[in-house]
């Protein structure tokens, strides 16, 4: 008999759930993030409305495919109840909203600026909009949900030397153990898998993912090298270094522990949603944001972030769980930090044990737990961009 | 006779700001808290980790261009700790001119806690050390940005070039934060944007933009209020508005606080 879930959360129209309830406002311009940051910060129901600051000022280039998904993706992240977009007034704004609402039927409310004439009366629509929704969301309750609904992300930022040995193999606990229960699990940072692809490849399950694995990494190869740039110029970073890593392939070999040893059922592109459960690949860039913001823009709900220097980012939709690799820096940034798998290299815990507190953090956070970057008020967003380099 | 600051080593502004410089994007949380709390300016931005090739050094130094602007009278940079560009050689680049620049740490601040009250601190004491002085000047280096009806253009830049100011044009780009950015690392104290007519007015943090709307854009129609003044404006008439908000006069974007500084980058991250 299947495992019985501990799980509550919101089920949404599109079979996908939940584990916050947020009303996102969403600027689609530059100019348009303090705005939507005031309403957001004045307004009576603040606790349950999210929103993002981002650079974008509508130019449709070679990113706009890209751009649109995300933005799209991000208003239907299941953790999202209902959105309001604010944007100037052009067709690219309209484009953006029809994809969200074909995605998933939820209330999406679409605000220009064009339309209301000034910032001030702008602000009011806002603030009005909000209070118009506040009731529909508030109503809304937890209820039981599947292993199924959990789409979990893993990521790693500011890695040391104790990260493969640590927090990634113990996240990699929690992950095997969430697939096998049906849940979805999708590792990311293409950069970070580079020297350890074949041995991820081994673990797909069809030949073709096996295939697509290693062709997303040349891919990704090519693209860097089409600039002139040798990647070990950047990679480990300053900080990776620091903490004791040496090469890209051990920070590479370490990176990849994050996802167990689960086969591998898919290989999604930047933002591209899984569309069955299992344990998937996704191509991102390392950069910590642009990756949790791709995510949230593929239905991911929760994600568990291992950090071995101490990083406090989050994202304004996805709660994100902060793994310490080591005592020392779980001690010195208390703030940083929700657990502490430095405890495996004192010889304290196992990777299994760990593996075991992680997992159950997943579901304490899923249930309505807050996270370290939650209570900072964290809600970074960052739009991936290529700028003409991909191949 | 305009009157503005002396703010210090970086010279003439027409507005005194102390500026918190997040070097990553880890740190822009913390710095906005910090700017909030002590009234500086800051911005959110995507940056400083992550980044290969030109941009290393072009994030950097754009950085340093904002840090060196004369309307800032001191800067705080707020590292993370790990990051590529490394916030201590960032601080060192300013401070080789500009001596009113300090470096916070937050991988070394006990946590953000620690480090939101070490940057306060820090901040306050350099307000207090680096205060602007008072001054009247005669010249200013006034940028332009975007599309402004030629005519016009040559008729405001001969007048005001008669007068003594500078006037840097940068209409490259379609992009208008890459156009600003021109502007900043050409240290102009005060611009004049014209908008793409599909495009709202936008301003700077650091520096007044007086906006001008362009007569035949339906956008800028139907947002008259919201721009200082319309593309059929007399050139002497345009030049008497800069002055005055040179002198202290808020622009509309500055009193509706809009605007951000957007780093402009040439490669994808890794």
């Amino acid at each position: 008999m299947a495992e019985l879930s501990p799980l509550m959360g919101f089920e949404r129209k599109n079979n996908r759930w939940g584990f916050r309830n947020y009303i996102l406002l969403l600027p689609l311009h530059n100019a348009l993030n303090q705005i939507v940051d005031d309403v957001r910060v004045a307004h009576p129901a603040h606790e349950i409305i999210t929103s993002v600051a981002h650079d974008w000022s509508g130019e449709v280039d070679s990113d706009w495919g890209r751009i649109s998904r995300t933005f799209s993706g991000f208003i239907v992240n299941p953790n999202v109840a209902a959105a309001l977009v604010i944007g100037i007034g052009t067709p690219a704004e309209l484009e953006i909203v029809n994809s969200a609402r074909v995605r998933r039927e939820m209330p999406i409310a679409y605000l220009s600026l064009k339309d209301s004439g000034s910032f001030d009366q702008l602000r009011e629509n806002i603030s009005k909009s909000v209070s118009e929704i506040f009731p529909l969301v508030a109503s809304e309750k937890r209820r039981p949900a599947p292993w199924s609904s959990i789409v979990l992300g893993l990521e790693c930022g500011g890695s040391d030397a104790y990260s493969g040995i640590t927090a990634n193999p113990a996240l990699g606990v929690a992950s095997d153990r969430l697939v096998e229960l049906g849940a979805t699990s999708i590792l990311a940072e293409t950069m970070e898998i580079l020297g350890a692809e074949h041995l991820l490849a081994a673990r797909a399950k069809t030949p073709e993912v096996g295939k697509a694995i290693i062709d997303v990494v040349a891919r990704y190869e090519r693209s860097i090298s089409y600039e002139g740039i040798d990647i070990r110029g950047a990679q480990p970073s300053r900080g990776n270094i620091e903490g004791g890593l040496t090469t890209l392939e051990e920070k590479s070999l370490g990176a990849a522990k994050k996802a167990g040893n689960a086969p591998f059922t898919g290989v999604l592109d930047y933002a591209h949603v899984p569309t069955e459960p299992g344990l998937y690949f996704m191509d991102t860039p390392g950069h910590d944001i642009e990756q949790l913001t791709g995510f949230a823009a593929a239905d991911v709900n929760v994600a568990v972030f291992t950090t071995g220097r101490g990083t406090p980012t989050g994202s304004a939709v996805i709660p994100t769980i902060k793994v310490a690799t080591n005592t020392e820096m779980a001690t010195v940034l208390p703030d940083l930090i929700d657990l502490n798998a430095g405890t495996i290299s004192d010889g304290n815990e196992s990777v299994i044990e760990v593996g075991a507190r992680i997992f159950q953090e997943i579901i304490e956070v899923a249930n309505g737990k807050l996270t370290a970057a939650e209570n900072g008020g964290h809600r970074e967003f960052n739009l991936s961009r290529l700028y003409g380099s991909t191949l | 006779m305009i009157t503005g600051y002396l703010n210090n080593s970086r010279g003439l502004g027409v507005r005194s700001h102390q500026l918190i410089l997040p070097s990553v994007v880890c740190s822009t949380h913390l710095a906005k808290k910090i700017a909030d709390q002590v009234g500086a300016i800051t911005f959110s931005h995507q940056h400083g980790c992550g980044i290969i090739g030109p941009d290393v050094e072009g994030v950097q130094n754009y950085f340093v261009a904002l840090a060196s602007h004369p309307n800032v009278n001191s800067t705080v940079v707020l590292g993370l700790g790990c990051e590529t560009l490394q916030g201590n050689e960032l601080t060192d680049s300013i401070r080789q001119n500009h001596p009113q620049s300090e470096y916070v740490v937050i991988q070394e601040s006990a946590g953000m806690a620690g480090a939101l009250e070490s940057s306060i601190n820090t901040a306050e004491a350099l307000r207090r050390s680096a205060a602007a002085a008072p001054a009247e000047f005669l010249h200013l280096t006034i940028g332009v940005e975007g599309f402004p009806d030629q005519v016009l253009l040559q008729n405001f830049t001969a007048r005001a070039e008669a007068l003594g100011h500078k006037v840097r044009v940068s209409n490259m780009y379609k992009e208008q934060a890459r156009n600003f950015a021109d502007l900043v690392r050409e240290k102009c104290q005060v611009i004049i944007s014209f908008p793409d007519p599909n495009q709202p007015p936008t301003g700077l943090p650091l520096i007044p933009v007086l906006t001008v709307a362009n007569k035949d854009s339906l956008l800028h129609q139907a947002l008259q209020s919201e721009f200082d003044a319309i593309s059929t404006i007399a050139p002497e008439l345009l030049l008497e508005k800069l002055i005055a908000v040179a002198s202290g006069e808020l622009t509309k974007c500055e009193r509706q606080k809009i605007g951000n500084i957007v780093v402009p980058r040439m490669v994808r991250s890794v």
